[in-house]
């Protein structure tokens, strides 16, 4: 295995929370699904498109998984040109904080369902860059990831396989990243705002989270 | 009542036969390509989780409406081309209207579509409609020439009375007039949205071109217009070059042909740039479509 | 007492509609001896007329704003009434009367506004009265011909005859169309004249050009083919003037496609308007003539609704420059349906009778077997789309780029009440595209002694191609859309609106006020790269004046040589000048 689908417990502040959060594990949502819903997240499941993110060096795995060798389309996974347009935010490997503004504003941009896959050990310690000044260590602070996948760098193989758990996750109905960043959105802002200070998108990218309420 | 079932058959018929037809060809171009590929039914997978996705973001009335002008166009479109000869059924509206207006409303969707796209103001978007626009004049130029060589074989705009005269294969428009069809075959292709003329969409390259401000539902009736404005096109160059068809199997064969036809052309040729493009339907079919004038109008034995 | 005289000035406006509707019988009034005026209402002058009618009030009514232009209102009248001189002449005598007052009147109606400038104004008079002096020797010719100022039918002209009177005339009016060689005046002078008046240069005077060139046709007992024979289906002279209209409706496209300023576009789209209806007149059939006078209305109508909101949005904002404007949708959303419609109108989409129009002109060319005019002409009228998408997109789609176009608020009513009316018109139009046919064109082609091109109903559009029917596609489509959007409304799920017009797709960038996002002014810049566009516009017909002007210098410069300051050099000249005619007279035996 590859990919780790339980977050990591950076949900909430202090060490006692998250002994709480490792002891009780996350409640996985086991939604009961009327038959249109199975059929919706059926076809969710079958059609991913993927922004691929790809500034740290985890990017150039996503060719291969893409071309001839791999072919990720056989399992409806193709790439899409916009945020807009896409299902699975994958962020390979790790993100400066200047690219963590850019990666907060695509993830907000895309319409839900959507999904984020963080590629790479970087995106879940920092990686080999543990002790940069300017590196983003744990990406499941400022977003909410669904699969992590690890290794340095993970194969092509290693991210089907996650795309695969993702799939499942999917088709199980269970509660995406998204309902977690909707739910939390002060947390995770404030998280961002601790290291993008003054660089903070300006407040109508987010504020609509708090309007309504879960889709 | 039959009028309405008809019109509902058409809309379906349309529709299914474009997520097969755009299923087989991501199937086909990824065998080419020593792919396994999706399954054929990917494009309706697609197709349904954008109709599906929980949120969509609209950036005004007119960005809401220009996909819905596009999706009607493309509707009404369907339903002014006839599907079968000497058949009650899959006919439409299409007796009301002739080839030059099916002509225009194929450009009227994608009209009031950019206005959606301008309204959100985006440029690249506002780009990739240019870009559209400029093709639409490179391609329109040899395409009408070519349908003009037919309107004039036949001395009608009418779609039925062109279907009705080739009654055999020997009177099929490929046979009895193949300049006129090599020379709206490639654009064709570029009214299809195939490579090598697909620089409007541009997968992957300007951002999405027009598309780039839309998402969820709103990409899902794109995506269907897109799939069903495609068969309207196959139809009709079915109906003026490969004889109609008399029942619905014949025509998904000879569509499918004609549709295997154009992919062939698409899947080994690379992009072209809007201007290369351009230049290049002003140059080779232009060219041919003016010695197909030459040929069949100018010269002492022609009528 | 301003009061009244408004209104007596909207009276006044009313007069062509007053004529159309009480005219009847003949009025003459003699002159000098054997010289008369002699005025009645032919059916073709009648359709010209009516859309004089549809123009003038529309047109008074903006501009009867306060604060009112005495002036102006003054010259308007007096050039409705030289138009209607025009239009009702029954010879060639108050026809050039009426053409006199037309070409004064506006010119000095142009002069009115601020940003008019010398070379504008000149250029105008200058092209104007250089068509005057062609009608005049052309009616000269024709006196010589017949004897009489009647206008009506030549009889058994031979060649030579006829192409004198078709090269005068037909260069007079196609001076006033302003077709390829002939425009330079039109763009400049459109765009500076007041803004209101723009709307009646383009809709209502250049179309007495076209019923000029009509006009010429009916001299001619066999139209254009008596002067060279036939070319394939049609006259050989007509597919001449047929190129010259399309090569103008081309390259005015790409110069319209090019500018950056909003009227300036609106009147090389006025050209390239024109070149088809000249393109139509070279055709010269039944159909194409029919085509012809259909897109004279619809362009009649189009651009007097563009002109009128286009003159809203720099009343309004102050700004005509594409760069300047932007998102005016959510404040002129009238004026946006306004020039929405109007576009439709102008690139010929159905089901606006913009496409009747084209399409009776199509056909008309397959009638006559000139495919390549088919190809050129269809080549211009896509090009047209993107002048249409820059017209609507850059002032009321995309960002505002100006203080002027951001805090801008609806034209004021007397703009909006006849940009309601037109856009009614021409959605009436084009639901019926038989009505037209029908009800006003029909009419003339009779009188023409042509066949008249009406259908079973008013919501067909028959011909011998197959046709149309207007009803049934403006029913279906809005069951399209009705149906779309209320099943598109049915799916579960939130429509979010963008929190700011910023909340843009921008690789992940915010993008800001300062961010250049308004795409409007650069759009059409990429098509230079293409070699035949790029070629088109780099030349332009200045050279070839300027040249002409160069040419004429220095033919003045030569001649003035004679003209030195020393008088013996003079009297040379004149003793030698004697000698020679004295010599040649000799010589000749006139002695």
């Amino acid at each position: 295995m590859y990919h780790k689908t339980q977050r990591e417990g950076f949900q909430c502040e202090g060490s006692q929370c998250e002994q709480a959060l490792l002891e009780t594990g996350s409640p996985v949502d086991e939604a009961r699904q009327g038959v249109l819903d199975q059929l919706v997240s059926w076809m969710r499941k079958r059609s991913l498109f993927v922004l691929a993110y790809g500034t740290g060096c985890g990017a150039i795995e996503m060719r291969p998984l893409m071309t001839s060798r791999f072919d990720a389309e056989r399992f409806g996974i193709i790439g899409a040109a916009t945020p807009r347009q896409a299902d699975v935010l994958v962020i390979s490997g790790y993100l400066a904080i200047k690219t963590l503004k850019r990666v907060i504003r695509s993830y907000e941009q895309m319409q839900e369902p959507k999904y984020v896959i963080a590629l790479g050990s970087c995106t879940i310690n920092g990686g080999m860059y543990w002790d940069s000044y300017n590196t983003v260590k744990q990406v499941d602070r400022y977003l909410p990831v669904d699969i992590f996948i690890n290794g340095c760098m993970p194969r092509p193989e290693a991210l089907i396989e996650g795309f695969v758990a993702l799939q499942e996750r999917i088709a199980r109905g269970e509660k995406g990243g998204f309902h977690r960043y909707r739910e939390n959105i002060d947390w995770y802002k404030a998280n961002q705002r601790r290291v993008l200070g003054d660089q903070m998108p300006p407040a109508y990218t987010y504020d609509w989270y708090h309007a309504g309420g879960a889709a | 009542m039959h009028a309405i079932l008809d019109s509902l058959a058409m809309i379906g018929v349309s529709y299914i036969m474009g997520f097969l037809f755009y299923g087989f060809y991501r199937q086909l171009n990824a065998r080419v390509q020593r792919r396994w590929g999706p399954s054929i039914w990917q494009n309706f997978f697609d197709n349904m989780k954008f109709f599906f996705k929980s949120e969509t973001l609209v950036h005004g009335p007119m960005f809401f409406f220009g996909p819905m002008i596009i999706m009607a166009g493309a509707f009404t479109t369907v339903l002014f081309v006839p599907f079968l000869k000497d058949s009650n059924w899959l006919q439409g509206y299409s007796q009301y209207g002739n080839l030059i207006l099916i002509i225009y409303l194929l450009v009227v969707g994608p009209l009031g579509n950019a206005l959606a796209v301008g309204s959100s103001g985006n440029p690249f978007g506002v780009m990739g409609v240019t870009r559209g626009l400029t093709r639409l004049m490179g391609l329109e130029v040899p395409f009408f020439l070519g349908l003009g060589l037919v309107m004039l074989q036949h001395e009608t705009t009418s779609v039925h009375a062109i279907m009705a005269a080739q009654d055999g294969l020997a009177h099929w428009g490929i046979v009895t007039n193949p300049i006129a069809f090599c020379v709206i075959l490639l654009p064709f292709i570029a009214s299809q949205n195939g490579s090598p003329f697909d620089v409007v969409g541009a997968p992957v390259e300007v951002y999405a071109g027009p598309r780039v401000e839309f998402g969820g539902r709103l990409l899902g009736v794109l995506m269907t217009q897109n799939m069903m404005m495609s068969i309207a096109k196959l139809v009709l160059v079915t109906d003026l070059f490969l004889g109609g068809a008399t029942n619905i199997l014949v025509l998904i064969l000879k569509a499918f042909a004609l549709f295997v036809l154009t992919t062939a052309v698409s899947m080994v040729f690379p992009r072209l740039r809007t201007e290369q493009a351009v230049d290049f339907f002003w140059k080779v079919p232009l060219g041919l479509g003016v010695l197909g004038v030459i040929l069949t109008v100018w010269l002492p034995w022609s009528a | 007492m301003s009061l009244i005289l408004k209104l007596f000035f909207f009276a006044v406006s009313l007069s062509p509609t007053a004529l159309l509707m009480g005219w009847d019988g003949h009025l003459t009034w003699t002159l000098l001896d054997g010289v008369g005026l002699s005025l009645t209402l032919t059916p073709l002058a009648a359709f010209f007329l009516l859309l004089l009618a549809l123009a003038a009030p529309l047109v008074a009514l903006p501009m009867l704003r306060r604060p009112a232009d005495w002036p102006s209102l003054a010259l308007y009248a007096a050039l409705l009434a030289g138009m209607q001189l025009l239009l009702l002449a029954g010879d060639f005598v108050s026809f050039f009367i009426g053409w006199e007052i037309m070409t004064w009147s506006s010119y000095l109606l142009l002069l009115r506004s601020p940003r008019t400038e010398m070379a504008t104004s000149q250029s105008y008079i200058l092209f104007n009265l250089a068509s005057a002096f062609l009608l005049l020797a052309g009616i000269m010719v024709f006196y010589g011909l017949t004897g009489s100022f009647d206008i009506r039918p030549l009889v058994g002209p031979t060649q030579p005859q006829q192409l004198a009177l078709a090269l005068l005339f037909g260069l007079a009016f196609l001076i006033k169309v302003g077709t390829l060689p002939l425009h330079i005046w039109v763009p400049r002078s459109y765009d500076e004249a007041p803004d209101i008046f723009s709307a009646f240069l383009s809709a209502a005077i250049s179309k007495m050009g076209v019923y000029g060139m009509i006009l010429l046709l009916t001299l001619f007992p066999e139209a254009l083919t008596g002067l060279y024979g036939r070319l394939l289906n049609g006259p050989a002279a007509g597919y001449l003037l047929a190129w010259v209209g399309v090569i103008t409706a081309i390259v005015a496209t790409y110069k319209a496609i090019s500018q950056e300023d909003m009227k300036r576009l609106l009147a090389y789209s006025s050209i390239a308007q024109v070149g088809y209806i000249t393109t139509a007149v070279g055709v010269g059939s039944s159909l194409a003539l029919g085509g012809a006078l259909y897109l004279a209305l619809v362009h009649t109508l189009v651009k007097l609704l563009l002109f009128i909101s286009v003159a809203g949005i720099v009343l309004q904002t102050g700004q005509r420059r594409f760069n300047d404007l932007g998102r005016l949708i959510e404040r002129m959303p009238i004026s946006f349906f306004g020039v929405l419609i109007g576009i439709i109108g102008l690139a010929g989409m159905p089901p606006l009778p913009g496409f009747a129009a084209k399409y009776l002109v199509f056909v008309s060319l397959v009638d006559a077997r000139w495919l390549l005019l088919l190809a050129a002409m269809i080549l211009s009228s896509t090009a047209a789309f993107i002048y249409c998408y820059k017209l609507i997109y850059a002032p009321f789609l995309g960002h505002a780029n100006s203080a002027g176009a951001r805090e801008a608020k609806e034209a004021p009513w007397p703009y909006l009440v006849p940009q309601v009316i037109l856009m009614a018109l021409l959605f009436g139009l084009g639901v019926f595209p038989g009505f037209a046919i029908e009800v006003l064109i029909d009419p003339v082609l009779t009188a023409l002694r042509m066949a008249p091109l009406g259908g079973s109903s008013w919501a067909v559009l028959t011909t011998a191609y197959g046709g149309y029917d207007g009803v049934v596609l403006m029913s279906v489509f809005v069951t399209a859309f009705v149906l779309v959007t209320g099943l598109f409304l049915l799916l579960r799920g939130r429509m979010r609106r963008a929190g700011s017009p910023y909340d843009l797709s921008y690789a992940g960038e915010v993008p800001t006020e300062e961010t250049p996002l308004h795409y409007g002014a650069g759009m059409g810049r990429e098509l230079r790269r293409i070699p035949l566009v790029g070629w088109i516009l780099r030349h332009s017909s200045q050279g070839f004046y300027l040249g002409l002007t160069r040419q004429m210098r220095a033919a003045a410069g030569l001649l003035g040589g004679f003209y030195a300051g020393n008088p013996q050099t003079w009297i040379l000249l004149a003793v030698v000048v004697f000698a020679v005619v004295l010599g040649l007279q000799a010589v000749t035996g006139g002695i």
